[in-house]
């Protein structure tokens, strides 16, 4: 839906990174060193990048029910 | 107990610890995730909020928001003067009125103080389209881990202290590739450890190497890790730990005074 504030295991704020590593692997960038420059060392911190679809734009044109 | 900085920069910093026991760095890791006083969302009024998500979870989202944290100025609700009725010295209001299109920033949340603002402003809140509308007061308190996980400044950690053990190695040059870590160095004889302090215990260099590797960590130092996440420094969690922990073991030998 849109990327979560934080990581669920860790608890490292991590949405503020989200912008950057969209546009860097949109211009063709590794996700790996994208974020390993993001400081996103755990990999539970860069499942939930890999794993994240932003969905809103698409739910947003529904009514909320 | 022996303690040595072994690196520092802004999202952490690591210290070597000799000379102690998991029971203590046990210790002190549930003390910074529990009983550290740190401020965030914990109210919201909603006055309107036609975005697409639910009040809830923007609610929830509000209170993932790390907060750069005050904790001389402002007193935890039950310790504050006004009993938990809440006041200025133990409540704090914050207020967003924004219209779509765009993303929601942390940074557009107006404090009243100055002083506690989102620490990461790039923060996307929610996501509007046109004539989507978010108009909310939320309230900021301070509070601890104990009551929500939110409230935890950041992460204290630590590891045994590597202790390798490089024997007779058949393949060096594919080990040292293997280690994700770079402790090793290697030419086409000879293997050698080159940054200890790097190892992160995964023994891949002892299954490569089939034991001729040998890898493990000690049980009397550590290598301590202080993550922040923003609200305090790592000094002001480290201070707060320690003076947690007195006011717990006085406490205690309170308790056990009275029992004689
Ligand atoms: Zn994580
Ligand atoms: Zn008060």
């Amino acid at each position: 839906m849109i990327i979560p504030i934080r990581c669920a295991s860790c608890g490292k704020p991590i949405a503020q990174l989200w912008g950057d590593y969209q546009r860097r692997t949109a211009q063709g960038e590794s996700a790996k060193t994208v974020m390993d420059e993001l400081g996103l060392v755990r990999y539970c911190c860069r499942a939930q990048f890999m794993g994240h679809v932003d969905l809103i734009d698409e739910i947003a044109k529904f009514k909320k029910g | 107990m022996e303690i040595k900085l072994l690196s520092q920069d802004k999202t952490q910093v690591r210290v070597v610890v000799k000379g102690t026991t998991p029971a203590e760095m046990n210790t002190y890791r549930r003390t910074v995730l529990t009983t550290l006083p740190a401020m965030a969302i914990d109210t919201v009024e909603f006055v309107e909020n036609s975005s697409a998500l639910y009040d809830e979870m923007l609610a929830h989202r509000l209170g993932l928001v790390v907060l750069k944290t005050d904790t001389e100025s402002y007193f935890e609700k039950a310790k504050c003067k006004c009993k938990g009725a809440g006041c200025a010295r133990c409540t704090l209001e914050l207020t967003l009125e924004v219209e779509g299109p765009g993303i929601v920033y942390a940074e557009q949340l107006k404090s009243k103080d100055p002083a506690v603002i989102p620490v990461h402003g790039k923060t996307p809140l929610v996501k509007l389209l046109d004539n989507q509308k978010v108009k909310l007061i939320a309230h900021a308190i301070l509070s601890t881990g104990q009551e929500h996980i939110k409230f935890s400044p950041g992460l204290l950690y630590y590891q045994g202290y590597p202790q390798i053990k490089v024997g007779a190695v058949k393949n060096p040059e594919a080990i040292a590739e293997m280690c994700p870590t770079n402790v090793f160095e290697a030419d086409s004889k000879k293997l050698t450890v080159k940054n200890k302090e790097a190892c992160i215990l995964c023994m891949a260099c002892v299954d490569a190497s089939k034991g001729d590797v040998e890898v493990s960590g000690s049980a009397t130092d550590f290598i301590l890790t202080i993550e922040p996440w923003g609200q305090l420094t790592p000094g002001q969690m480290v201070d707060g730990c320690v003076d947690a922990l007195h006011e717990q073991i006085d406490a205690l030998s309170e308790e056990i005074k009275k029992l004689k």
